[in-house]
């Protein structure tokens, strides 16, 4: 009985540190000492942080213009439909007071009650048609905007592309009355680096017109795709800025999409100057039709992205709410030390 | 399985397969797998399938193949599915292989079948009823029998019917002496063609009833005339049987309960969740769908020249209707399937701590421990009762001869504190039995006095060591070696003539009319002038013997009580000595047993015998007046001693059993054995103490005496609670009552519950069994005696159906089987011979200690893992769900989801169990652009995650969420183990402060207690075995020598063996708590 041949050993269990559950492990044991002196930091932490953002939001600035009323004659032009070859433009002019917008201004547009994200609308879009080497009449997932009547494929077919934010912004700098200066405003660096490198290609014959030929432009848009940029030729078919820039879908009905950035040279080098200055738009965006609002807006960015309160203050209340909570929690360690210490003592 | 007729009784006729086929009965292949290679498919898949979650996700896959409402694509629901059921399906039929497996290893089985007159090997499937097969010694007996012969005079044969009962002595088994005369010839045999009519198969081990219908003549068969599948033929060279029950009609697979699909409460529970939040989701669809109707008609219209909808989309409720099923289907995610798989997974690996633990291994043996069954593991932290099986169990089924006290002196080891004793055992070497040339060399005994005293002669020693080796019922045998080999009808017996034998008084030989013994060399033959048998109310059993000079003797052994009460007024002294040491012994949970002796008047005895004789030859009061006999002779008696014999209980079962009862774990004992064995062990273990404000014993005998004992108890028990609940008991009580949730009345004191197997099956009847239960469940322990296997699962079932309790059942033989099928949980102990158990088992080890581990350790961690995953998981589910649902109320309902689940589905459920490593190596390759070349439509994330990575803004999101979703779950800690600290907390902070005070010291366990228990001698066999030695039936010689004056038979040839029958019948109705399981 007590002799143990040695084949028999091999059904011992191996003593590894993970098969006999002996894994080192390690239990936090909340001790006052360290869970105060962490709560101390970490509010610290949040208030100073909190300020900070505070502070550089504080320091941007921003002007909205919505201009669905203001230019109230193109929105009735444009509520009907079958004006769309029909040019409207109106300028609105505005006087940036104070002091100027320093560093980098973009500009944006903002939608209102624009449902980019209903289910049928974000899935109305085909990738394949606008990739190297795939298919340009790829167009079975686009539905309702696969095909124009004449069973034509549609380029860039779906609803995403159809709706296209056609609007053109011009800023214009009123020097005096009588000169005005075109704000120069640059496209470059809106979009991602993958949507403009990866993600849309144009095909690869020079002659775009060629390379759509059997293909129909989509029903809201006054032009081709590969005729949207008349001045820049490389700006033309699925590389335009505005349309990559576009088919990115907005996850709130309510969005502002970036349409340019300032290009600080000249006069612009610190930014923009106080002073007067309009908007000249192009108005082909119809938006009065379902009860929708856009506006015009200009902002500067803080550090850190993005030019909101709530971040900073997020980071204060937090901060502010773990001081109060260590303070209450001191309090009842100490009221609890003197209890603990005569059951200890028992 | 052939039940298209109810058949009412057996008819079957031995030899005429023809005849038997008309009735088409059961053939003796058993099947216990569940399926074969063509309805594994069919059967499996609608077993799975009902499942609810199984279910639910077909459904799922079937809404989202509509395209009108599928809001995600089909595969992210099929590919989990179809993992899930081919994980579980592989598994069900590599478990249906084994039984495959075994199934066929029993059915083919050989057996000696006789065929036209000639025994012919036949495989155990192929045996038909009405055969007739021969058995050979130790051979399983291969269907229920009906014996015709033997090799042994009379009919007779042995049996073990451990694999039945559980209990390993000796049962006896005769043929009707029609048949026994049959012999082993073969065309007498062969043209026996008696009909037998007999029951229907049932599974009431210890009955039978038939008639043997053969020459004209009826002869009436019982249970004695029987041998059961399952049972093993001892000491017998060969026997003949006719089949009459076979397969599935046997006994033995009739009291194999079914296997029934076992699972934990945390899967009852996760099954209400799961229909919880199935209402929860179908609440969030309606007002997701009310939502996008109303968004539809007073928003959505005027959306429509960016989206014109297709035809037959216009209506608003359409579009609602639409889009409840589309957002069933996005938030199906809150009732995940991989909830499912990671659950099994968890359990897996648990499975394999289990299997690895080296703790609960078992190196004598080679076993590591086994999760047979890996779905059960966090059950084992649940359990609250434990049924376990006795023999081989919590004992080793060996005993041994312990101590002894001689004439006032203590001979054997002594027990003193833990540490002294092993430093004993490791200094001092065994008593040498070397010289002693017939020694069993298994027997050790660390007390060299006793040796001393032999060799100096001391005549009490000797003449108790003579007790030892004359006054018993063992019969002798040498084998081929020309050693002796002992048949003991009771282990006891054994280890008392094996102690005697090693002291150098060697039991050779007997005869009806003689003993032979070896006296320290010389051998010496005594006359067995009577023997005076064990029964139940004598407790004692007493051979009158005659010695080679000429001095009739009368030597005794039996209870102390008994004995100590027909002693002679001059051993006053002794006796108070030898009560103290009784104590000691008792205290230690040793059997003991008092010796004595008395020396008789040749005269008296001959007066005596001549009353005995004509007592026997009486008609009336037969019984009566041989007891009043034996009464008279048995006084006057001189105290020898005591001996001290160790039913072995396992290593570690009392510490097991402490700690399991401190966990508030109730173990219940169910046996097979004899009620003073059980008790004894149950005191030896220490479930049950003399501290026990009560012990119950429940043996009534028909339904009213049982209702009116349990009433008693019950009445007594909340009576005596009355009475200490005004002290200070209860204070004492009350921590422990908080503890325990579930505390249906206030049981101040320790009470036990002692029931047998007959008063049990009454118990178990509809209107006694709350009464039972309940008070079963005050008890501290309760112990079931004599109980069959299945009743063994009735005791299971009744606390699982009316306590809603978590049980596990634990044993080691095949009588424990169906108890280990219906408990919660069945644990086998492996390592041992039988392999039902294990098979059949859940966790399977060789020890019964190990259950502590399996439970306290394996078992909590277990739940606390499988708790605290869940808690994430839901937590995880229902925050990544939710945000669809919010998303709805932005994105005009229109089942847009707001992440992307379908990868985000895809990896939870196939790829990160855990790993964030492979969840960003992955995320990362569906963003990147290769991916996006090969299937634009399909990964549409091209960018995403080098675009939002580069942004600080992320990050410093990312900072504050940390912070603000870990600061409050700190303070709540914190506050917790501060203001209401769990015991757990209670004793880490208890053990910080102790060891900043001082090195634990270890504590001294208490080995010594004060016991007032006595006499626990069961003797395990049954009364007529006296007689059989007397009457000479049982030995084989074949010339009796002549009878002797004094001693002659005035039994004829068979009515011995009517004794023996009558005796236990009568045994039945007034002691029958030891008789239920006879066979």
């Amino acid at each position: 009985m007590e002799e143990r041949p040695q084949h028999r050993l091999s059904r011992l269990p191996d003593n590894s540190a993970l098969k006999q559950q002996e894994l080192p492990a390690h239990r936090l044991y909340f001790t006052a000492r360290r869970v105060l002196f962490v709560f101390f930091t970490t509010g610290i932490f949040c208030l100073c942080m909190g300020i900070i953002l505070i502070l550089s939001a504080r320091s941007t600035q921003e002007i909205e213009i919505n201009y669905t009323r203001i230019c109230a004659n193109c929105a009735k032009l444009r509520e009907n439909a079958s004006n769309f070859d029909k040019e409207c433009t109106c300028s609105i002019p505005f006087y940036l007071s104070g002091k100027m917008m320093v560093g980098y201004v973009y500009m944006y547009y903002k939608l209102y009650g624009f449902y980019q994200n209903l289910y049928r609308y974000v899935r109305s879009r085909s990738n394949r048609q606008q990739l190297v080497g795939k298919d340009t009449k790829a167009v079975e997932d686009c539905a309702p905007f696969k095909t124009s009547d004449n069973k034509t494929p549609i380029v860039p077919c779906g609803a995403i592309a159809n709706s296209m934010f056609n609007d053109t912004i011009i800023l214009l700098h009123n020097i005096n009355s009588s000169v005005q200066i075109k704000v120069p405003m640059l496209k470059s660096g809106l979009m991602w680096w993958t949507d403009k490198y990866v993600r849309f290609q144009n095909p690869s014959s020079k002659n775009l017109a060629d390379e759509f030929r059997g293909t129909t432009k989509p029903p809201n848009w006054p032009k081709p795709v590969y005729d949207l940029d008349k001045k820049d030729p490389r700006n033309n078919g699925f590389l335009n800025d505005d349309f990559i820039v576009w088919m990115r879908a907005a996850a709130f009905p309510t969005f502002k999409t970036q349409y340019g950035r300032l290009n600080r040279t000249h006069r612009f080098i610190e930014g923009l100057p106080a002073g007067n200055y309009s908007f000249n738009i192009t108005y082909n965006f119809p938006v009065t039709r379902f009860h929708g609002e856009k506006s015009v807006v200009l902002s500067t960015l803080t550090w850190y992205g993005g030019n909101s309160l709530f971040l900073g203050l997020a980071y204060t209340v937090t901060g502010a709410i773990t001081w109060l909570a260590s303070f209450a929690m001191m309090a009842i360690h100490i009221m609890l030390k003197n209890k603990k210490m005569s059951f200890f003592h028992q | 399985m052939f039940c298209f007729m109810v058949e009412m009784e057996r008819i079957v006729k031995a030899n005429d397969r023809e005849y038997n086929e008309k009735f088409q009965y059961a053939d003796n292949r058993i099947h216990t797998s569940k399926y074969n290679i063509l309805t594994f498919l069919p059967i499996n898949l609608f077993e799975q399938f009902q499942r609810v979650a199984n279910a639910y996700f077909l459904c799922l896959l079937i809404l989202q193949l509509i395209p009108e409402i599928s809001s995600l694509t089909w595969f992210t629901t099929i590919v989990p599915l179809v993992l899930v059921i081919t994980m579980t399906a592989v598994k069900d039929a590599t478990d249906d292989y084994f039984r495959h497996k075994s199934d066929n290893q029993v059915n083919n089985r050989q057996s000696e079948v006789l065929i036209d007159s000639k025994l012919q090997n036949e495989k155990w499937m192929n045996v038909k009823v009405g055969d007739i097969i021969k058995l050979e010694n130790n051979q399983f007996v291969a269907a229920d029998l009906l014996l015709l012969s033997s090799s042994e005079p009379h009919g007779l044969c042995y049996v073990e019917t451990a694999e039945l009962d559980g209990e390993t002595n000796l049962k006896v088994r005769h043929a009707l002496s029609v048949t026994s005369e049959l012999g082993a010839d073969t065309n007498r045999l062969a043209r026996f063609d008696g009909i037998v009519v007999c029951e229907v198969p049932n599974n009431k081990l210890d009955k039978f009833m038939g008639i043997l219908s053969w020459k004209d003549s009826k002869h009436s068969l019982n249970n004695e005339k029987i041998i059961l599948r399952g049972c093993i033929l001892r000491n017998t060279s060969w026997c003949f049987g006719m089949v009459i029950f076979a397969g599935p009609d046997t006994k033995l697979m009739q009291n194999s309960g079914k296997t029934k699909f076992k699972r934990t409460s945390i899967d009852r529970l996760m099954n209400t969740l799961v229909l919880w939040i199935f209402g929860f989701l179908i609440c969030l669809g309606i007002i997701l769908a009310i939502g996008n109707s109303i968004w539809e008609s007073q928003i959505g219209d005027q959306f429509r020249t960016f989206l014109f909808w297709n035809e037959g989309e216009k209506s608003s409720v359409f579009s609602g209707f639409l889009t409840f099923w589309s957002y069933i289907i996005i938030l199906n995610t809150v009732v995940p399937i991989s909830l499912y798989v990671s659950v099994e997974v968890i359990r897996l690996g648990h499975s394999y701590f289990i299997n690895w633990d080296r703790k609960m291994y078992y190196s004598r043996k080679a076993t590591p421990a086994e999760a047979r069954t890996t779905t059960l593991n966090e059950e084992l932290g649940q359990i609250e009762y434990i049924f376990s099986d006795k023999t081989g169990t919590l004992t080793q089924n060996i005993m041994t001869f312990k101590r002894c006290s001689i004439n006032g002196r203590i001979y054997g080891e002594v027990p003193d504190d833990l540490d002294q004793k092993t430093e004993i055992t490791q200094k001092k070497e065994p008593v040498d039995f070397s010289v002693k040339s017939q020694v069993d060399r298994e027997f050790q005994f660390f007390d060299h006095n006793l040796m001393e005293s032999i060799k100096m002669g001391d005549p009490k020693v000797h003449e108790f060591l003579r007790v030892l080796a004359l006054c018993h019922t063992v019969m002798s045998e040498e084998n081929s070696a020309g050693e002796l080999i002992y048949q003991v009808q009771s282990p006891d017996e054994g280890a008392l003539v094996t102690a005697a034998r090693n002291f150098g008084f060697i039991f050779k030989s007997r005869t009806p009319e003689t003993i032979t013994i070896e006296e320290l060399g010389t051998l010496v033959t005594y006359q067995l002038l009577a023997f005076l048998d064990f029964n139940n109310t004598r407790k004692r059993m007493s051979v009158i013997v005659r010695n080679p000079e000429g001095q009739i003797k009368l030597y005794s052994k039996g209870a102390d009580t008994i004995l100590f009460e027909k002693l002679h007024p001059s051993n006053e002294v002794l006796l108070s000595l030898t009560s103290d040491h009784l104590s000691e012994f008792a205290g230690e949970g040793l059997r003991t047993l008092a010796i004595a002796y008395r020396d008789l008047d040749d005269k008296y005895f001959k007066e005596w015998h001549k009353m005995l004789e004509d007592a026997n030859a009486a008609t009336e009061e037969r019984d009566e007046r041989i007891a009043g006999l034996y009464e008279e002779i048995e006084r006057d008696l001189m105290l020898l001693g005591a001996t001290a014999v160790e039913d072995k209980l396992q290593e570690g079962v009392i510490e097991t059993v402490a700690s399991l009862s401190l966990a508030n774990i109730k173990i219940w004992v169910l046996t097979g054995d004899k009620q003073e064995t059980a008790i004894n062990i149950g005191y030896a273990c220490n479930m049950l103490t003399d501290d026990m404000n009560d012990v119950f014993v429940i043996a009534g005998n028909n339904a009213v005496e049982v209702r009116e004992e349990l009433r008693k108890a019950k009445e007594n028990l909340s009576g005596q609670n009355r009475n200490v609940s005004n002290g200070h008991v209860v204070c004492e009580k009350k921590q422990q009552l908080e503890l325990d949730s579930i505390v249906e009345e206030t049981v101040t004191g320790d009470y036990a519950l002692i029931i047998n197997g007959h008063s049990l099956a009454h118990a178990l009847e509809s209107d006694v069994k709350n009464d039972l239960l309940e008070l079963a469940c005050m008890c501290k322990t309760v112990v079931c005696c004599r109980v069959t296997p299945l009743q063994k699962a009735q005791v299971v079932e009744l606390v699982k159906k009316y306590r809603n309790a978590v049980t596990l059942a634990i044993g080691d033989g095949a009588n424990d089987v169906s108890m280990i099928k219906s408990a919660h949980i069945g644990v086998g102990i492996s390592g041992q011979e039988g392999l039902q158990a294990v098979l059949a088992s859940d966790y399977s080890f060789a020890q019964f200690r190990y259950l502590q581990r399996l439970l306290l350790v394996h078992g909590r961690w277990s739940y606390f893992r499988m708790c605290k995953f869940l808690c994430y998981f839901f937590y995880k589910n229902f925050a990544f769900t939710l945000v669809h649902f919010w998303f709805g109320f932005f994105c005009g309902f229109s089942a847009q989801i707001a992440l992307d689940t379908s990868y985000w589905t895809f990896i939870n459920h196939v790829f990160i169990w855990g790993s964030i490593a492979i969840y960003f190596s992955i995320l990362f390759t569906m963003h990147s652009n290769g991916i996006f070349g090969i299937f634009p439509n399909q990964f549409p994330f091209v960018g995403n995650a080098r675009h939002s990575l580069t942004q600080k803004c992320i990050w410093l999101v990312i900072l504050l969420t940390t912070v603000a979703s870990v600061l409050p779950v700190v303070v709540f800690r914190f506050l917790k183990v501060n203001l209401y600290p769990t015991l757990s907390d209670q004793i880490r902070r208890w053990q910080k402060a102790q060891k900043k005070a001082r090195p634990p010291s270890s504590r001294r366990p208490q080995t010594r207690r004060s016991s007032s228990r006595r006499s626990g001698y069961a003797f395990a066999h049954q009364e007529g075995y006296g007689e059989l030695i007397t009457s000479g039936k049982n030995m084989r010689t074949k010339n009796p020598p002549p009878t002797s004056g004094l001693e002659k038979t005035h039994y004829n040839s068979t009515s011995w063996i009517e004794n023996l029958c009558k005796k236990t019948t009568e045994t039945v109705s007034s002691f029958s708590q030891d008789k239920t399981v006879k066979l």
